[in-house]
């Protein structure tokens, strides 16, 4: 039958897989797993190629029955995972049965729980991938989160089952209390005055509710802008710029009070003075913190974002070395 | 037009992290600056560099989106630092082959009337419509000269995005006839799908529905993006509209509009596009003799 | 006497609009399955449901206040 039964969707369940590439400029972000450690450690203990299609939740993970032998593994955030009611380690290999149920009970820390299945989950490509962007409904399952009744389609390529193939202790993600976010001051930071920004990076800001995959919304202190007359087509407001493209990372700050972090499926652009931007590698850590979670952000150059990112992929091959996948 | 002495200031390179390099190439909106801005997004677009992953030309700046593991930014950076000099300078015989585009806009329409009446709380001025309120403040002593005005001098497309499809568009005018208006002081938690809007110096067309901030004048009948790439102009491409397309918004009666969405809903719709040659420093010279011809090009 | 947990972190309602009266108050009783508040998170207003039966001696939260995941929100005693 190849596919798995969603009993319950959980809170905002959705199939992300490396990205969709190659359409910013139309105005599409790439969407894709927000914490692509997680994501990628996922897909090694099953087997499958590092960018196959797995689900993300967010909170509160879904219920899932499995209509065929798979090797499935929950990674990311800490959780209280079971199959068929009896609690089982994550980051870990499972093998399930047809008729096995895997569950979810509350989180203990972080935000986003991922599941890999062997063979991936095989949604219809749409631009080159199974990712979800809600926004305009397209890609993973019907473009939207997973509800009661879905029926997911499981590609029918696995690779030879190991069970009990686990990650050690220390490949696992730290759930510290306050998170520190590199960043790359710039793009428009010149709107700022001299010591907003430096109250910016002094600032321990919490996630509010307003936190989901096109950006976060953060609280817990003001800045205020440098005096000017605005340039012509700025628009009135003093967080105003002529409308620019908007990195994946980069933070803004409307009204000047409440700092919004944009991420996979962000918008692409818009009329907002940028003022940093959170390197690649620490959108992980993004991910994992959940609304009344708090971050601070600590200033890097670029060399330090990119040397970010490549320790993130080392760490990753030799998680793959010890893995033996 | 003033513009053509405007010297730009020195173009800011900034890195937007690890993954993208902004380039700033004025802070002002200008059509010198956008013309500048696709010079260089298109030769650096012929150069297939790798490790290029998106790029973005916006209103007076653009932003390059790479993989660092093949391209480190600072390259990136040196790179775009020779195009500016080579490709920037809009050589007199720098031709922009792009199309020019008849969009109908049904003006003050019963769809966009009923949204902006919900959010009138939203609103600089509560107790007038968007199109009543941009009308006076640009000094227009009616709403329909301002309708007129927009129907007058075609637009440019100087950037896509916000989100998919979505057209911000510059009319080809001397600042002095721009018609500038500001957004809404709380955005809006919904704007139909399809609708006319202002904001800044920029007109646009919402791709789908949902928030937004920007002035609403109208609603096209046709739409700008298309999933299901249903409609001809849509076959090979999800967003219609592209950078540099030069698009006339022109006023069309509830008639005419209903015909054409009847033919949007029987996937039969295809836009008027006339293929065109267009000269940034023809056009700085005499933005009306262009304009005169462009139109003449397109109802011909 | 038990404590209920927000599974959820968003913003803590008691009632499904202002204007209606609260899911439960104080010396109510509650059943599995029934509606006790709503936690505001992602957009979405998400039911928080009772998971045992009992009678509610203590409300921990007011309408509007933030929650996060794992906080008590009310103080049954068990039938």
């Amino acid at each position: 039958m190849n596919e798995v039964l969603v009993r319950s969707g959980g809170l905002y369940t959705t199939v992300q897989d490396a990205g969709r590439d190659g359409y910013y400029a139309i105005g599409m972000p790439p969407s894709g797993a927000m914490d692509r450690y997680s994501f990628v450690a996922a897909n090694m203990l099953v087997g499958n190629p590092d960018s196959a299609a797995a689900l993300e939740a967010t909170y509160l993970g879904p219920e899932l029955e499995f209509t065929d032998p798979r090797t499935v593994a929950v990674t990311g955030a800490r959780a209280r995972v079971t199959v068929n009611g009896d609690p089982v380690p994550q980051w870990t290999s499972l093998r399930v049965a047809p008729g096995d149920v895997l569950g979810f009970g509350a989180l203990s820390a972080g935000a986003r729980p991922y599941v890999a299945v062997s063979g991936g989950i095989d949604v219809p490509e749409y631009l080159n991938s199974r990712s979800t962007y809600k926004l305009t409904g397209i890609g993973g399952f019907e473009g939207r989160a997973l509800a009661e009744g879905d029926r997911l389609p499981l590609g029918g390529l696995q690779a030879p089952p190991r069970d009990g193939l686990s990650v050690p202790e220390e490949f696992l993600p730290e759930f510290p209390e306050v998170v520190q976010l590199r960043l790359v001051v710039g793009l428009c930071s010149y709107r700022l005055t001299e010591r907003s920004l430096e109250s910016f990076l002094e600032t321990t800001w919490k996630v509010t509710k307003d936190a989901d995959r096109i950006g976060y919304r953060l609280r817990g202190g003001t800045i205020e802008f440098v005096e000017r007359e605005q340039p012509f087509g700025a628009g009135s407001d003093p967080a105003n710029v002529v409308d620019l493209g908007y990195p994946i990372g980069s933070v803004q700050i409307p009204g000047g009070n409440e700092p919004i972090i944009l991420l996979n499926d962000a918008v692409t652009g818009g009329g907002y003075a940028t003022v940093g931007t959170v390197v690649s590698a620490d959108r992980d850590r993004v991910a994992q913190t959940g609304t009344g979670g708090h971050v601070r952000f600590t200033p890097v150059d670029v060399d330090t974002a990119v040397q970010a990112r490549l320790d993130r992929e080392t760490r990753l091959s030799k998680l793959r070395a010890v893995l033996g996948r | 037009m003033a513009e053509t002495q405007v010297r730009l200031p020195e173009a800011r390179y900034e890195f937007g992290g690890d993954e993208f390099v902004f380039v700033e190439l004025d802070r002002e909106m200008s059509l010198h600056a956008n013309f500048k801005a696709m010079a260089i997004t298109g030769a650096l677009r012929e150069e297939n560099i790798a490790g290029i992953v998106d790029i973005c030309p916006s209103n007076a700046s653009y932003l390059v989106r790479l993989d660092p593991e093949r391209l480190h930014p600072n390259d990136l950076v040196t790179e775009l630092r020779r195009l500016e000099h080579s490709a920037g300078d809009l050589d007199e015989d720098l031709v922009i082959n792009t199309r020019i585009v008849d969009v109908p806009v049904l003006f003050d329409d019963p769809w966009t009337r009923e949204t902006l009446l919900r959010f009138r709380e939203n609103h600089q001025d509560p107790n007038v419509t968007d199109l009543e309120y941009a009308a006076r403040i640009n000094g227009f002593s009616e709403v329909g000269e301002l309708i007129e005005a927009i129907g007058s001098a075609p637009f440019i497309v100087t950037m896509l995005g916000f989100v998919p499809g979505l057209p911000f568009c510059y009319q080809m005018v001397p600042r002095s006839r721009q018609i500038e208006v500001p957004k809404y002081v709380r955005p809006r938690t919904d704007t139909p799908e399809r609708a006319f809007g202002y904001g800044g110096a920029f007109a646009v067309v919402y791709p789908v529905r949902g928030a937004g901030g920007y002035q609403l004048f109208g609603i096209a009948p046709a739409p700008v993006f298309d999933n299901s790439r249903s409609l001809p102009d849509f076959h090979d491409r999800i967003a219609f509209p592209r950078p540099s397309d030069i698009l006339r918004y022109r006023p069309i009666d509830r008639n005419e509009y209903d015909r054409l969405r009847s033919e949007v809903e029987a996937s039969t719709f295809r836009y008027r596009i006339r293929d065109v040659e267009f000269s940034p420093t023809a056009f700085l010279k005499d933005p009306d003799a262009v304009n005169r011809d462009l139109l003449k090009e397109l109802y011909r | 006497m038990s404590t209920m947990n927000a599974q959820l972190p968003g913003v803590f309602y008691r009632r499904p609009t202002p204007d209606h009266a609260p899911f439960v108050e104080v010396g109510g009783k509650v059943e599995p399955g029934q509606t006790i508040a709503l936690i505001e998170v992602m957009k979405t207003y998400n039911e928080v449901k009772a998971d045992r039966s009992g009678t509610v001696s203590r409300i921990l939260l007011d309408d509007g206040d933030e929650v996060e995941a794992g906080q008590g929100i009310v103080e049954v005693d068990e039938v």
